[in-house]
């Protein structure tokens, strides 16, 4: 699993490429942690280069998303590749997080 | 402007006092805000001031000789606290005369001085010392303070009659006074019309709740207010434990309510219309979810798919097809092109399990 983070003005940028799962999760958590511990307000994060994910980076996107709430900014993944999509649709993550 | 001696002198001892009253300022301020919270009441806003040694000045050289001594002011230190209801005013009122000593004599109820066929200034004004007990400085008791109580809208009123220039009715030229005055009557009645709806809208509450209580779905209009009861029912609970068995998934419980707009574009009336939705779908919800997640690792899942999945096969039960599905998406999260394809994917789906 890939992560890029760029800062542009108020916007962070995060590239996401590969899986997900049970082997790189933790990895994953340590590299996003500089968005949930930061002041990050709007982060988009392009999920194009995305594979799969798993319960465990549902959890990851989960805690980030309560980070990014309680600072009152806002997260959005874009660009989804369809089975990746549907991981959120069927455990009702896209009712939770903005997919665009 | 030109002051008389005893008018300087008392200038001269509001200089001196001045910082004592900007420790009372803090004292007071400190006190009706930790009132207001403790009370759980709701305000508009609440603001305190000293008064300018121009504004004083001003005073001193209309009505000096009323005056014996600074203390004889009862206005150097003001407060106000604005509420959005009547009935706050009075409830403010109230915990005021318990937690302050009320100088009756001079407080002035500007609701009650008006005539019946009158409207204008109208504010609740108290003239308040700190008692003695909680004084910092023994000092603070001899000086007296005011508080000002009043709505949004005598607010609103009172500061843009202040901001044409005028500080009571008998400097208003008669032409403008008469027009004041009737914007001050309408105020008043929409004071009371925004009281009559709260009080209106609790009552609906109170009894939407009894009913939601003692099982009365049918007799529940949805909306939303309703649903919120509803939902802390945790009606879906049976569903989501039976879905989330399928992996023994962690259920994250999330918000329900952006689906009450589906549900009404769905024409479900009442929540007894979402009781046999339950009732009647919640199989066919399930074996959806089982399709769908079985052969996953995925234990996790979000409250939220128990309606999603009922919402959805309810819509293909009624022939909706895939344009009801992607109806259902485009209510819950805005049109986007997304929509069409998860709508065929669970469509597919559905047929597999012969929901259509």
């Amino acid at each position: 699993m890939e992560v890029k983070i760029n800062t542009e003005g108020a916007k962070t940028l995060v590239e996401l490429n590969g899986r997900i799962d049970t082997t790189n999760a933790d990895q994953f958590q340590k590299d996003i942690t500089p968005l949930m511990q930061g002041d990050a307000m709007d982060i988009e994060m392009d999920c194009s280069g995305m594979d799969y994910t798993s319960s465990q980076g549902l959890r990851i996107f989960l805690m980030l998303q309560k980070s990014v709430g309680s600072r009152k900014g806002k997260l959005v993944l874009k660009n989804m590749k369809a089975q990746v999509r549907e991981v959120f649709d069927i455990t009702g993550f896209s009712n939770i997080i903005t997919i665009q | 402007m030109n002051l008389d001696l005893h008018s300087e002198m008392i200038l001269d001892e509001y200089r001196e006092k001045r910082p004592l009253f900007e420790r009372m300022q803090t004292a007071v301020d400190g006190e009706i805000r930790r009132i207001v919270s403790d009370n759980h009441l709701y305000v508009t806003a609440m603001e305190s001031r000293i008064k300018k040694e121009k504004s004083l000045a001003g005073k001193l050289e209309l009505k000096g000789n009323k005056y014996a001594t600074l203390s004889d002011i009862t206005d150097i230190l003001g407060c106000r606290i604005i509420t959005f209801y009547t009935e706050e005013v009075d409830k403010i009122a109230a915990l005021i005369e318990k937690n302050f000593e009320v100088d009756w004599d001079n407080s002035v109820d500007k609701r009650r001085l008006l005539d019946l066929d009158r409207f204008g200034y109208m504010s609740l004004h108290y003239i308040c010392r700190l008692p003695l007990e909680r004084c910092k400085e023994p000092e603070m008791h001899e000086y007296r303070f005011e508080v000002q109580m009043r709505t949004a809208l005598q607010h609103v009123w009172a500061t843009i009659n202040h901001d044409l220039g005028y500080k009571t009715d008998i400097e208003i030229p008669r032409e403008h006074l008469r027009n004041m005055n009737r914007i001050a009557g309408m105020l008043e009645l929409a004071d009371e019309q925004f009281s009559r709806i709260r009080m209106e809208i609790t009552d609906y509450r109170r009894q939407v709740q009894a009913l939601v209580a003692d099982g009365d779905f049918d007799r529940v209009p949805l909306d939303g207010d309703t649903f919120r009861s509803y939902l802390e029912l945790d009606p879906f609970h049976k569903l989501a434990d039976r879905i989330a068995s399928i992996n023994q998934a962690e259920i994250y419980r999330d918000n329900l309510m952006p689906y009450l707009q589906v549900l009404l574009r769905m024409e479900f009336k009442t929540l007894g219309d979402l009781e046999r939705l339950l009732h009647d779908y919640s199989d066919d919800a399930y074996q959806l979810a089982l399709h769908q997640i079985s052969g996953t690792d995925l234990d996790i899942m979000a409250l939220s798919v128990t309606l999603q999945n009922l919402c959805c096969v309810y819509a293909l039960r009624k022939g909706a097809g895939v344009n009801g599905l992607e109806f259902i998406f485009n209510s819950l999260g805005g049109n986007k092109e997304v929509n069409h394809s998860r709508a065929e994917r669970i469509y597919n789906q559905a047929q597999k399990i012969n929901i259509v």
